[in-house]
């Protein structure tokens, strides 16, 4: 039996979906069998992230409105054998689903799968309940700015109504050299307010753009410092403790110089 | 609407600025004496209070956990945060005057005493170190460090 896990921000924009497609490549590259729901109905984008868009025949409505076999449904990934999808549908809303029929739904999928991710829309209407209705694990994620704490803040007390204890909190976005500086929330902010188990911190990587761009999710870059970031994450899902990475770039000048005290 | 700049008495110096103004009652309501609030009880909360939640009650209100920015906590009575207080706090919210609003680090978004009223200044500012207390004197809110010595300005 596998484990249900949501993915959700309150916020938009702030990477639930390339967060989603990301730790759900990072776990099947372990070995795990994987499946990525995407419950943003109308607005679907996580098809376009795992670069599936043109393979999509049957969506999620089709599924829970009995319009086809679950089976039919799954899109299987391009690179990996135990990595599926079921998209969104683009032309219904959200309404189109009930809480209910995710409940059974994320039931038949997690006998199948070792994990099935759940992408949630961005606000706290229907799609929200409908993504978190299935769930057993939460995913919070939110960026270093106050708006997208404040959501996250909402997110886990609505989480936490809904009996999801414990949800887990992802910094997307993080860029190092602003937080030196002072311009930017650190992560000690962020844990003091949110006061929940941070899971992995993300820094801000333009190999992202590109790779959301092409339909292939960073976390197999090996180059790419947000890549290496989702890579640990997705060790900490499964249990393994990593340790967060220096995300200074620390140079061995920059070391000297520290020696000397400068 | 008359706005008046205060420092808050404290020791150390170490308080924050608040601008307050006497925010004119709705339906000039007359203030409440003690006696009203007296037979009303406390309850305890022993969770943090996150974004866009909120509590109220006739009575007192202690809350074990924080008070985040956005969340809502409206007292009959005083209001005693054990934790960071960053949203909005409201005591004496039927019109008793003498309501206190304490906390462990009170650092409200908005803060209001019956009918006073204060808010965090725009920009920014040194966080409190210590604990806190406001209460309404002289016509207008003050916030000053909080000793045990304290308790006596809590009419329990």
């Amino acid at each position: 039996m596998g484990e249900v896990i949501v993915v959700t921000s309150g916020k938009g924009g702030v990477g639930k979906t390339t967060t989603t497609a990301n730790i759900g490549t990072g776990l099947a590259v372990m070995g795990n069998k994987v499946v990525l729901v995407d419950t943003d109905i109308g607005l679907r984008n996580l098809d376009v992230v795992m670069g599936l868009e043109n393979r999509i025949v049957y969506d999620i409505v089709d599924v829970v409105t009995g319009n086809c076999r679950l089976k039919q449904a799954l899109i299987k990934d391009k690179r990996f054998e135990d990595l599926f999808l079921l998209p969104a549908a683009q032309t219904k809303d959200k309404t189109a689903v009930s809480e209910e029929q995710m409940r059974e739904l994320t039931q038949q999928l997690k006998e199948e799968f070792d994990y099935v991710i759940i992408d949630c829309p961005a606000g706290i209407e229907q799609g929200f309940k409908n993504a978190i209705a299935g769930a057993q694990r939460a995913i919070v994620v939110t960026t270093p700015e106050v708006a997208a704490v404040r959501d996250a803040d909402r997110i886990i007390g609505l989480l936490e109504a809904a009996l999801l204890a414990e949800p887990k909190l992802i910094v997307n976005r993080l860029r190092p050299s602003m937080v030196k500086k002072g311009d930017m929330m650190d992560i000690d902010d962020m844990i003091e307010i949110l006061a929940i188990e941070l899971l992995g911190v993300v820094p801000e990587d333009e190999a992202i753009v590109i790779s959301t761009n092409k339909g292939e999710p960073a976390v197999l870059d090996k180059q790419s410092k947000a890549g290496e970031a989702y890579r640990n994450i997705s060790k900490r899902i499964t249990g393994e403790h990593v340790p967060l990475m220096n995300l200074e770039a620390d140079g061995f000048f920059r070391r000297l110089r520290r020696l000397f005290g400068a | 609407m008359k706005v008046t700049s205060i420092e808050i008495h404290s020791s150390e110096g170490a308080g924050q600025a608040l601008e307050s103004n006497n925010r004119p009652a709705e339906g000039k309501k007359e203030p409440v004496s003690w006696e009203e609030i007296d037979g009303e009880n406390t309850i305890l909360l022993r969770r943090t209070l996150r974004s866009c939640q909120s509590i109220r009650y006739p009575g007192h209100i202690v809350i074990m956990g924080d008070v985040n920015p956005g969340a809502e906590v409206v007292a009959g009575g005083n209001i005693i945060v054990m934790g960071n207080l960053r949203g909005v706090a409201h005591a004496g919210a039927g019109g008793y005057e003498g309501a206190l609003v304490a906390a462990f680090r009170l650092n409200p978004s908005q803060l209001r005493i019956a009918n006073h009223f204060t808010r965090a200044p725009d920009g920014n500012y040194p966080e409190p170190q210590q604990p806190e207390i406001a209460r309404v004197s002289g016509g207008t809110l003050i916030i000053e460090n909080y000793h045990s010595g304290s308790s006596k300005l809590f009419n329990l």
